[in-house]
Formats: C-alpha cells, sequence, structure tokens
C-alpha cells in the first residue's frame, strides 16, 4: 500500500507528541525539557483572548511565556519540594487527538492538536483546547521550538491556576 | 485609637499585654458571618471597577460582575456609566457580549433599546407609548447607586449615603496618585487574569501584603530570582508596614526584583539598560528625587479595605478580589503600564510580571495552593484562633503606625476595620 507523504508526516508527529505527553504523565520533566531546542519555547496564552495563535508574548500577557532559559528554571523549581503547589505531586493525564500538520517545509513542521489534561490532586480538573507544536526536524525525530497551549476557557474558572505542565 | 486594654469580640481577641492579637476562623468558615458581611461591609464599602483605560473611547462598554450583580459599564459623550445589566421592561440581561464599542444595546426579548447613557431609543407613540417616554427617565438604565474615580481607577459603591472615595481612600489616596505618576501620559491596562481559588476572598487580601510569608512560601521563587540578579548588589531589603486609615495600609519596601523605570536586570540585555536608566532621569527631573524614590525605588504593596489590592512590584497590578461564597474566590487581575511604553520597556515588563505574577507564574500557584490549605484547615473546625501577633506591642495605634516590613502592622488594621463594620 503506498501511504501519502503528509500522512507519513502526520504519523511521525503523532508519535513524537505522544511521547512528549508520556514524559509529562510520568513526570520525567527533565527529559521533556531536553526535547526544546536551543531556541525552543513554551507558551500558554491568556484565557479569552482573540486569534491566541497569533499573539506575541512581547505585547501580550500571557499565563506563562518561557523562553527555554526560564523554561528550565520552571523545570528546575517544579523539581523541588518547595514548588508547594506541585509537592507533592498531583497526578496527570494528557489526552493528545485530532492531529492536522498544518504547514511542513525548511526543515520544520507546524501542527495542531487538540487536547485535554486532567489533574488530581484534592480532586481533578481540566484543561482542555488546541496545541500548537512547531518541530524542527532532527535527523529522524523532532525537537519542539515552539509549543503553544490555547485553552478554551474564558478564565481560569474552575481550574485556578496552571501548576503542571500543559 | 491605640491598643492599650484588651478586648473581645465575636471576630477579635486582643490582649496588649501579651502582646497577643487574635482573629476567629469563623470570618473565613462561616456562611452566616459571610452573609452579615456582604451587608456590613461589602455592600457599603468602595469596590474597585476599572481603570478609565477600559472605557476610553465615547462608545465604548465591557461586562462585569461584582458580588451578586452582573453590571454594565459603558462611556458616553458626558463621561462613564455604570448600570445594572438588566432591561428595564422585563429583566432579560441587556447585553450579552463582554466587551467592544456599541452605540446602542438591543434587548433580545422584547427589542427595547438603549443608549449608552441609559435612554431608552426606541419605545415610543410609534409602537404603543406615550411619546418621549423616558423623558423623566422612568425607562433608562439602573446606575449603580454610587461611581467615582481617583487618579483614573473607578471606584463603585452600593451604599447611597457611603461617604465619598477620596474621603474613604484618606491617607492610600496618595498611593493611587502615585501609580498614575509613572508617566505623563497615563496608564493603560496591558494584560488581565482571572482565576478562582477554593478559599475566603480574605484570605487573598491578606496574601497580597504579606510580607511573612515570603521566604517561607516562595524560597523556589527567591532561587530564580537570584540567578537573574547575577551580576548586581543583593541585599535584604529594608522597608516598612504601614496603617492607612479605613483599615487601608500598605507594605514598602527596597525593590528586589526588575522594573521597567528603575531597576534593570542584566537577562534584559544593554539596550534595556539605556532605557530604564533615562527613565529613572525623566523620573528625578519630572518628580524631584524624593517622589522619585517613592516610586520608581520602591516595591509597593497596598490592599485598600476590603477587597482592592494595588501593587507595585514588577509592574503596576490591580486585583479585584471578590467573593463567590464564604469559601470560594474569584480573583481578577490587570497588569497596568504607562501608554506609548517603548517597546522594550514593554517586553521587559511583561516578562518580569510573568515569571512572578500570576497564575501560571512561579509564585501565585504556590500562593494559591496555601490559601487553599488555610481554608481546609478552617472548614475542620475545633480550633477557633489564627494569629496575627507578629510585632505586636502594646498601645500600637491601629492608623498611622508603621512596623518593620515583614511584621503584621497592616494585617491587624485590615481587621480591627472589619471588627469596627462587622460589630456595628
Amino acid at each position: 500500500m503506498n501511504i501519502p507523504e503528509r500522512l507519513l508526516t502526520r504519523l511521525c508527529v503523532e508519535d513524537f507528541i505522544f511521547r512528549e505527553a508520556a514524559l509529562l504523565d510520568a513526570w520525567e520533566i527533565d527529559a521533556w525539557l531536553a526535547l526544546f531546542a536551543e531556541d525552543g519555547s513554551y507558551e500558554v496564552t491568556p484565557p479569552g483572548v482573540d486569534g491566541p495563535d497569533e499573539i506575541s508574548r512581547e505585547t501580550v500577557y500571557f499565563l506563562i511565556g518561557d523562553d527555554r532559559k526560564r523554561l528550565e528554571h520552571r523545570i528546575s523549581r517544579l523539581s523541588k519540594p518547595n514548588a508547594h503547589v506541585e509537592s507533592p505531586r498531583s497526578k496527570v493525564r494528557h489526552v493528545y487527538s485530532n492531529v492536522v500538520v498544518a504547514e511542513d517545509g525548511g526543515g520544520e513542521v507546524t501542527a495542531y492538536a487538540n487536547f485535554i489534561t486532567f489533574r488530581t490532586k484534592r480532586g481533578t480538573i481540566e484543561y482542555f483546547g488546541r496545541i500548537r507544536f512547531v518541530l524542527a526536524r532532527m535527523g529522524d525525530g523532532f525537537m519542539i521550538r515552539n509549543k503553544r497551549v490555547m485553552m478554551d476557557i474564558d478564565a481560569l474558572v474552575p481550574q485556578g491556576k496552571v501548576s503542571i505542565l500543559l | 485609637m491605640g491598643w492599650d486594654q484588651p478586648y473581645e469580640s465575636r471576630f477579635l481577641s486582643v490582649d496588649p499585654a501579651a502582646q497577643r492579637f487574635r482573629v476567629s476562623r469563623k470570618c473565613f468558615a462561616d456562611a452566616a458571618v459571610f452573609e452579615e458581611e456582604k451587608r456590613k461591609i461589602l455592600y457599603k464599602s468602595w469596590l474597585y471597577l476599572c481603570h478609565e483605560s477600559e472605557v476610553a473611547k465615547v462608545n465604548d462598554f465591557f461586562v462585569r460582575e461584582i458580588l451578586d450583580k452582573e453590571l454594565l459599564v459603558t462611556r458616553d459623550a458626558a463621561g462613564v456609566n455604570v448600570f445594572y445589566n438588566t432591561c428595564t421592561h422585563r429583566g432579560a440581561l441587556l447585553c450579552r457580549n463582554k466587551a467592544g464599542n456599541r452605540k446602542a444595546f438591543g434587548c433580545p426579548y422584547h427589542g427595547w433599546t438603549f443608549a449608552p447613557s441609559g435612554r431608552v431609543l426606541t419605545r415610543n407613540a410609534e409602537v404603543g407609548y406615550r411619546a418621549d417616554v423616558d423623558a423623566d427617565g422612568a425607562y433608562s438604565l439602573v446606575r449603580v447607586p454610587r461611581l467615582e474615580k481617583r487618579a483614573g481607577f473607578y471606584f463603585i459603591n452600593f451604599d447611597p449615603d457611603a461617604i465619598s472615595l477620596d474621603e474613604f481612600l484618606g491617607d492610600a489616596g496618595d498611593r493611587i496618585d502615585i501609580l498614575n505618576e509613572h508617566t505623563t501620559d497615563g496608564l493603560e491596562v496591558i494584560g488581565y487574569h482571572e482565576y478562582s481559588i477554593n478559599g475566603n476572598y480574605k484570605l487573598m487580601c491578606e496574601n497580597s501584603y504579606d510580607g511573612y510569608h515570603l521566604m517561607p512560601t516562595h524560597a523556589s521563587y527567591f532561587a530564580y530570582q537570584k540567578a537573574m540578579l547575577e551580576g548586581l548588589p543583593q541585599q535584604a531589603p529594608g522597608g516598612f508596614a504601614i496603617s492607612l486609615t479605613h483599615g487601608h495600609a500598605a507594605v514598602e519596601t527596597d525593590i528586589v526584583s526588575g522594573r521597567p523605570i528603575a531597576q534593570w536586570l542584566p537577562v534584559w540585555g544593554e539596550h534595556a539598560r539605556e532605557l530604564i536608566e533615562a527613565r529613572k532621569v525623566e523620573l528625578e527631573a519630572r518628580l524631584g528625587a524624593t517622589r522619585a524614590a517613592q516610586l520608581g525605588q520602591t516595591n509597593r504593596l497596598m490592599v485598600i479595605f476590603p477587597n482592592t489590592v494595588m501593587n507595585d512590584q514588577q509592574s503596576i497590578q490591580i486585583r479585584s478580589v471578590l467573593p463567590v461564597g464564604y469559601d470560594k474566590m474569584i480573583t481578577r487581575a490587570w497588569l497596568l503600564g504607562p501608554k506609548n511604553e517603548d517597546k522594550e520597556l514593554r517586553r521587559v515588563r511583561l516578562e518580569g510580571a510573568l515569571s512572578f505574577l500570576g497564575p501560571g507564574g512561579f509564585a501565585t500557584p504556590d500562593d494559591i495552593e496555601m490559601l487553599e490549605l488555610c481554608q481546609r484547615g478552617y472548614a475542620m473546625g475545633g480550633v477557633q484562633w489564627n494569629d496575627l501577633s507578629k510585632g505586636f506591642e502594646a498601645g500600637e495605634e491601629t492608623a498611622r503606625s508603621t512596623s518593620f516590613w515583614n511584621n503584621e502592622l497592616h494585617l491587624r488594621a485590615y481587621w480591627t476595620q472589619y471588627d469596627k463594620m462587622m460589630s456595628a
């Protein structure tokens, strides 16, 4: 059977992001950090904002807007017992679906996935919406250039906070 | 008034000789107390509504829920209006959009239409009413009893007989004015976060200017901060807590982090350094050295009793802390900065704010965790008192008094005002 190139790309992206999610679910956060390119960034756009795909953290007040350096600090903080909100750690489960490759060229793939992430600690909360991955092709695999989480909520009610990695 | 005699009420237990000041946990965890508090405090105090930049142009509007009310805030040619967002005909919620710019608001039920001034536009003799049906304003949208502003910040009061906003703010007023002196162009809202917490709203008010919790709760943030400050002289910040009038209070310390107005961080780069130094020179030339230092070199945390937080740290942040019930709150937090701010300074302002403040930052999630742990501690019952005795000495004045910044003087001022209004 002849599988079109487009589908192969999607399969490769899915394989990569499913593994990415598995690291987060297992709290293997150092290994997760290692998936990010040197110029990689991790962002969570503010709930209720118009056009979350278009905005920049240089002009808009994001919920999270980490360049690689600050992401390292975020991981380092979350690794300490005095990061009280995640100490003891919550249980986390990421579910990715509806993966669509939007652009593929120049050694870079942009893909979107719908997501639901559950966090359980004294009750369960859900985060949901869409994630944009900008992935740099590296040999057989990828490095993350940008992971942008865009939630379909108007406010962090009842979620309250984003203390886990989405 | 000064604390020189023992005092007991439903809410406070004060023993100056023993240097003990305690607050009943009923204030956080009792539904009946909360209902009484709504009546005696929340519906009688000045509550934060918005900054003028949120309705900057004629016909700008937004909808905002405050306590049990949904309010429609508009600007017409004459100024800012705040109405109950309900059609005066049969009561449907009138405006269903969150914000925008609009010349008229149509009710979806029977088609009544209102101008941003609140006047009825379309009900007249042609459709079965007497001509000029709203001549006496009887059909106009109904206003919240009081709306007043200070330095561009609007407050409302549901009590028509309340004292004026300026009188209520008292000594706190100047500390609002100074926020507006960051720039001659005026401030604007840059961003907004809204998040819920399973705790009584007063927990967040206490937390917002509590210096004492900083090191234990935020050690993991300060480890990050230390890395950011590398290469700059570091010392433990000096400063003070000050109780103002009417239960308002502030904590003012030396700055401990980057600020796009006076404190540069090496990670921001050389270009930002030049811009920040130029801002400092401009401030001193415009305001004089003393006021410029008070504005630029001071980390200021302030709570306007009972639920407005006006902080000037990494950036200006206003919080309106709203109860949803006695054990649940919603915090709304607006980030403000100068209009027409240099792009680079705006970028570092956002960076500084993002890392510390906000429900995805390195500090606020741990605060939220602490507040929820407190609420759970109160909910179990069996223990009557919280202690707020740090730095308490016999004869302490409840207003216009100062103490070291990580003492609890300002929290005692808050609770003294609370007790006064609840015991009235």
